[in-house]
């Protein structure tokens, strides 16, 4: 009995041992030339100058912008006049709503993604199931879970409304004339919902093109708008300024111990400047995490499926309503496929992110302290393969991680 | 006295080994445990097959029998592009056959109306890429799992049949209370002296990861292809070189003389060893500007770190491949 007396006394003085050394107080480590090198990459003066859209002739128009603006937040353009582009990506809520899955006329199939320099991304979607703002712009109108409109009507209202009127006018020229009821419905639109798709096929083929380019120029407006909306200069990135210059006294005023260690780990041991990289934390691509499906649901197949998505859309680079003359669409025509995208999504970017959750493609993370519990377990996928791999973080360095993750947050407008 | 207790420690350690048998044995049917993984076969044609409980068990994947009820998902990964081309019907129905475990595809079809014990129903489609069907098991039970997919001669279908059980409840407690007696006879063992020999053995495994490295030069070398036939080099057009940026890199390949390979056709592929992944476009040779030179177009990086390209050269009646390395 007295041995085991002991062992009980053993195993308690090394699980004493053990948390005092998990909750040891840690001191960052000076920055190294290379560290630098990661933190002015990931700097928002790193930034750089907004990409060109060549499939977009007015994506810098200023006027174009003030149209799109207009058109962003004009809720007319919805089935039950209640729904808007800003229904789902609220300005106050850093361009998403706080919800799982985006709500408009009903559900929509994941979560709303943040629209904060977006115009960086090659891609669009969780998916990346169109290749342009403006295509991407164009889906949600015409899906009957969130607009719940159709292209017919979009344009009808764009071409007679007398303030879109003058504004198209200027920006497109003479918008053609929709009011013979006989060559133009009240409504229609290729897609799922029988009536819309029967009026859309008894049209004539010059009549539906009309309309896809008046339709197309409505989401060239709006992508133009979609361009001015970037990221805001964070605590985080005065911390760089402020290491940059050497400023030892302005480091320590702006950020604690723990964040420059959740930094520190950030860049390192936690691996997520493998994919959250650059000045936007992100590198724009598809990565398979293992995120577990929404019960009642099938396992999402993300990328593999928007591949094929873009390829196919009628206004994706190469087809009849992009601007660009040359064709030249280098990431539609070097576009990967395989079996490494299979249940990948977009890599989002994680300034903001603080505010926006919930979190991953279908909003099933709540929080962020189940983001990082989720990447330091790195499960197997459902479907495909997860590239991450289990970090072996303690409680202490997820908590510094998160509290580094609150410096990107946008910063108040009080 | 001893003599019993050598018996009893015996009996129970013949006892634990065979409550694990059943588990291997069971009748899988057309699925069988491979290493960790689960594979279904339906006719020539295999798959990974795994089942899922996301509400009740998260990541936790089965192979067949369920300790659940409940919302399922049943995935099938294919290991042949066939089945990826090819549609299939899945069904669940009601194991009434009385074989249990034992049920075969001879026993399914002695019944008539499998319409009317069917619980689930996924009626033939191709599913590219991966299958996958959910069902909800509102109550626990026997059950079977068809796999039909039409021969791709178009000559009648394969059929997998797998049995098992939703809400299973495996061993129960079993397992856990053979292990605590186990437990208690070894601790007996202990005190009593009998293990002297193991009280001091403590083993203890380090790993050391040491991960070196090295810092790749910053002007571009020469690479010398596998055989010795060709040598690269490339330039970037984009300078400087960073990640998630498309760009085109200009190619040279020369002979071990340094003169030009001309007209020679070069594939590419790539990606992070380290990681396992390929590249995130697929880049392609699209011009030879001047002999020798190839403009590489469609290529971009989307992590720091150590990437590898991997040209396959064939010039004429020679094919070689030089693996070009980056560092970002």
């Amino acid at each position: 009995m007295r041995r085991l007396g002991f062992l009980v006394v053993l195993l308690l003085a090394f699980a004493a041992a053990y948390y005092a050394w998990m909750y040891r107080p840690v001191s960052p480590k000076p920055w190294t030339d290379d560290d630098m090198v990661t933190l002015q990459s990931l700097w928002i003066d790193s930034l750089p100058t907004l990409p060109a859209d060549p499939s977009n002739a007015v994506a810098d128009d200023p006027d174009a912008a003030i149209m799109g603006n207009r058109l962003f937040f004009d809720t007319r353009l919805s089935a039950d006049g209640n729904v808007s582009c800003a229904t789902c990506h609220q300005p106050d809520l850093g361009f998403t709503d706080g919800l799982q899955k985006g709500r408009g006329i009903g559900e929509s199939g994941r979560n709303t993604r943040s629209m904060v320099g977006v115009a960086y991304s090659p891609w669009l979607y969780w998916d990346g199931r169109r290749d342009s703002l403006w295509s991407q712009a164009l889906s949600p109108l015409e899906d009957s879970r969130e607009h719940g409109s159709s292209r017919m009507q979009i344009v009808r209202l764009v071409t007679t409304e007398a303030a879109y009127r003058d504004m198209y006018r200027s920006l497109f020229g003479r918008p053609p004339d929709f009011t013979d009821p006989a060559r133009f419905p009240v409504a229609a639109a290729p897609v799922d919902d029988p009536a819309l798709a029967s009026a859309w096929a008894a049209m004539s083929d010059a009549d539906r093109q009309t309309v896809n380019t008046v339709y197309a120029n409505v989401g060239k407006a709006i992508a133009a708008f979609e361009r001015t909306v970037l990221p805001p200069v964070t605590r985080f990135d005065a911390y760089v300024s402020a290491v940059v210059h050497g400023d030892k006294e302005q480091q320590s005023a702006l950020f604690s111990r723990d964040e420059i260690l959740g930094l520190q780990l950030l860049i390192a041991e936690a691996r997520c400047t493998e994919c959250h990289n650059g000045p936007l934390f992100t590198n724009h691509e598809f990565h398979n995490t293992g995120v577990l499906t929404v019960p009642g649901e099938l396992p999402d197949r993300g990328r593999i499926d928007g591949v094929r998505e873009v390829l196919g859309n009628e206004f994706n680079c190469r087809g009849n309503y992009s601007d660009d003359t040359e064709r030249r669409c280098d990431e539609l025509t070097y576009v990967r496929t395989g079996p490494e995208l299979l249940g990948a999504m977009r890599t989002p970017s994680l300034r903001n992110t603080s505010r926006t959750g919930p979190y991953m493609h279908k909003g099933q993370l709540a929080t962020l302290v189940e983001v990082l519990q989720h990447y330091n377990r790195a499960p197997d996928a459902m479907i495909g393969h997860n590239e991450a791999e289990p970090l072996g973080l303690t409680g202490p360095q997820l908590k510094r991680l998160e509290a580094f993750l609150q410096t990107l947050a946008t910063p108040s407008a009080r | 006295m001893n003599r019993l207790r050598l018996f009893a420690t015996g009996l129970l350690i013949a006892v634990s080994i065979l409550a694990c048998v059943p588990r291997m044995a069971m009748a899988h049917g057309s699925v069988t445990p491979d290493a960790d993984l689960c594979v279904i076969q339906i006719g020539y044609f295999k798959a990974h097959f795994k089942v899922y409980l996301p509400e009740t068990h998260q990541h936790e994947d089965f192979c067949e029998d369920l300790p659940g009820i409940g919302n399922s998902v049943f995935v099938m990964e294919y290991e042949h592009d066939g089945l990826a081309q090819t549609p299939i019907d899945f069904r669940i129905i009601e194991n009434v056959t009385g074989q249990g475990r034992f049920t075969n595809l001879g026993h399914i079809e002695k019944i008539d109306n499998l319409d009317k014990i069917t619980v689930f129903h996924h009626p033939a489609a191709i599913q590219a890429d991966v299958f996958s069907v959910g069902h909800e098991f509102d109550r626990p039970g026997e059950f079977v799992g068809i796999v039909s997919v039409t021969r791709p001669d178009g000559d009648g279908l394969y059929t997998a049949v797998f049995p098992f059980e939703a809400g299973y409840t495996g061993l129960g407690y079993w397992p856990w209370i053979i292990a605590g007696l186990l437990l208690l006879q070894l601790n007996y063992l202990w005190m009593s002296g009998r293990l002297d020999a193991l009280r001091n053995v403590f083993a203890i495994v380090l790993l050391c990861t040491a991960s070196t490295f090295s810092q790749g030069a910053d002007e571009p070398g020469i690479s010398i292809s596998r055989e010795g036939h060709f040598q690269v080099s490339y330039t970037s057009e984009l300078q400087p070189l960073v990640i998630n940026s498309i760009h085109n890199w200009v190619l040279r390949v020369v002979d071990t003389n340094g003169e030009p390979i001309s007209g020679a056709s070069i594939s590419v592929r790539g990606g992070m060893p380290v990681h396992d992944h390929g590249l995130p476009t697929a880049p392609r040779v699209m011009s030879e500007p001047e002999p020798g030179t190839y403009l590489l177009e469609g290529l971009r990086f989307h992590m720091r770190g150590h990437w590898e390209l991997e040209f396959t050269i064939q010039a004429g009646e020679t094919r070689d491949l030089v693996i070009v390395a980056v560092e970002l």
